[in-house]
């Protein structure tokens, strides 16, 4: 299959951002868990309990004549289609585990995702490209509503939402923004930034959420808190924090480019080499290359490369992504070559292509 | 690794267990070590996970202990009626069982929920449409009861009556789950 093709079919709304911040603000996360009553929450339930909730909730996103929502099972799916749904955001590695009765129900564009039987009985997810909080927590809580005007939640007068852990218990909700900051990471300023934001009620970590690291430079940014604070004052704060971020981020990259354009010119073309031409391109080191490389182009010093390959590089770069591309399962090894080959092609046409257009221009 | 009970989900929780033979350490899922009868946390244990978070913070100098010790109140201490989790046990996995764990637990549940949520513990966010329906019957039905009472005092029988088949009819419709057409 051509890349492009593949694309198509696999590339997900959130992927694709076109908004004044979507240099440094990838997509945007909104989650709510939310539980039945009358069955015990799934570290607890049995396989009963679980199949009744499954039907409960298919039954209500499913049944209507106009539903956009497909439903799927995770343990009818293949293992590299699970990892697929995990690489793009859609599933987490939790339900993954086809030993859960666990279902994912998506919408037709993927941007809502229903997790069913996941560490809670619900959780539903919406995914919005670049930074749009408050869109992305219309429509989550629309599906929300529309769950609840049919199924008895678990809810508390006192506590609010009642979730298995005590750490989402209230709102259910947990906001995230995702944020390419590679000159806060270079100039050291976001090991002082990480401690200062959880002093106030907000957490950064890795894309891949608690535990995981920063490849590529890519931040995790959401709330600490879900309890004591109203959903909308939760999204101000995160807002807030947000574009104080992207604003630091701007000014890093101004004074490294100011102080020491040369040595940051010298590492992003290196990084750039090293993608176009490696033969061996470990996951770490192309996440970190890309990284650079996105980073050359927001700021001017590498100009002929068009951002939506360097986006398409970044997703694919995965292994899920990477061996349903090849269409056979691939060793590491084998996995670093095929991904070293993808991106020479992908990097080489569009270079080829770009200084074609250039020369006809002339 | 693979929980050594089940083998089949992640291990996700590391567990040492007295036995007559000395401790053994047991490397289990979330799903088994809820289910698992009695066991500790072995502290050297990372990453710090919620779990680890609370049974560490509260063990010790268990703010709970003493206060039942002060009150001569024995160990172990409450279990939830629907799912068998026990208070020490919430504090060792980190998780609750169902819904009903947070009733059991009502009272200690806003020191927990302080440490977790920068101080607080009330929900003032969003509240599910069929909730207030149900609160506001609730209220409806404690107005009610206040006029019924006041009614029977002054002897108006006939009244006191009229209130108390109007109070059944909500109580009714609140156990089936009920809407709120005859809410004020």
């Amino acid at each position: 299959m051509s890349i492009e093709k593949f694309m198509r079919n696999a590339v997900t709304g959130w992927m694709t951002a076109h908004d004044e911040h979507s240099d440094i603000v990838m997509s945007t996360r909104i989650r709510l868990a939310r539980n039945l009553t009358g069955y015990h929450f799934p570290i607890a339930f049995t396989e009963e309990d679980a199949m009744a909730v499954d039907k409960a909730v298919a039954g209500v996103l499913l049944d209507a004549d106009d539903s956009k929502y497909t439903y799927t099972k995770v343990a009818d799916l293949p293992e590299l289609e699970r990892q697929v749904l995990v690489e793009k955001h859609l599933i987490s590695p939790h339900l993954a585990n086809p030993d859960r009765q666990g279902a994912v129900i998506l919408s037709e564009d993927e941007t809502i995702s229903v997790m069913v039987n996941e560490e809670d009985h619900i959780r539903i997810q919406c995914i919005y490209p670049g930074l749009q909080l408050e869109d992305a927590y219309n429509q989550a809580n629309e599906v929300d509503d529309h769950l609840e005007k049919e199924l008895p939640y678990a809810f508390d007068e006192d506590f609010g939402y009642l979730t298995s852990c005590p750490s989402n218990t209230g709102t259910g909700m947990r906001a995230s923004v995702m944020m390419h900051l590679p000159a806060l990471t270079m100039t050291k300023q976001i090991d002082r930034i990480i401690p200062a934001i959880s002093r106030l009620g907000m957490v950064v970590r890795g894309s891949y959420g608690e535990g995981s690291e920063a490849p590529g430079n890519v931040y995790q940014v959401s709330n600490q808190t879900t309890l004591g604070k109203t959903e909308q004052e939760i999204l101000v704060d995160l807002g807030n924090i947000t574009s104080r971020l992207i604003a630091h981020e701007r000014n890093s990259r101004e004074l490294l480019l100011a102080k020491s354009r040369v040595a940051l010119e010298n590492r992003l073309f290196r990084s750039l080499g090293t993608i176009s031409y490696a033969r061996l391109l470990p996951s770490g080191e192309a996440a970190r290359c890309l990284s650079d490389v996105r980073l050359g182009i927001d700021i001017g010093i590498i100009e002929d490369i068009d951002m939506s390959i360097l986006n398409e590089l970044m997703i694919f770069m995965q292994p899920g992504f990477l061996q349903q591309y090849a269409d056979v399962e691939l060793s590491q090894e084998e996995r670093d070559i095929f991904r070293a080959k993808l991106f020479r092609e992908r990097l080489h046409a569009e270079r080829t292509s770009a200084s074609a257009e250039k020369s006809s221009e002339e | 690794m693979i929980c050594e009970n089940c083998k089949e989900r992640p291990a996700s929780v590391i567990i040492t267990q007295e036995s007559v033979v000395g401790s053994v350490e047991r490397h289990l899922c979330d799903k088994c070590a809820f289910h698992t009868q009695t066991f500790h946390f072995d502290p050297n244990q990372e990453p710090l996970s919620i779990q680890q978070f609370l049974s560490h913070w509260f063990s010790g100098a268990d703010p709970f202990q003493a206060q039942q010790q002060a009150r001569g109140e024995s160990q172990p201490g409450l279990e939830c009626p629907s799912c068998g989790l026990t208070f020490q046990k919430f504090l060792d996995i980190g998780k609750f069982g169902c819904a009903t764990c947070y009733d059991t637990f009502r009272e200690k549940l806003p020191h927990v929920l302080r440490k977790l949520h920068n101080g607080h513990s009330i929900h003032g966010g969003k509240v599910p449409v069929s909730f207030n329906e149900m609160y506001a019957v609730k209220k409806k039905i404690e107005e009610i009861r206040v006029k019924m009472k006041v009614a029977i005092e002054a002897e108006h029988f006939e009244e006191a009556a009229a209130l108390r088949d109007e109070a059944n009819t909500l109580k009714q419709h609140l156990a089936q789950g009920g809407g709120t057409s005859d809410v004020d």
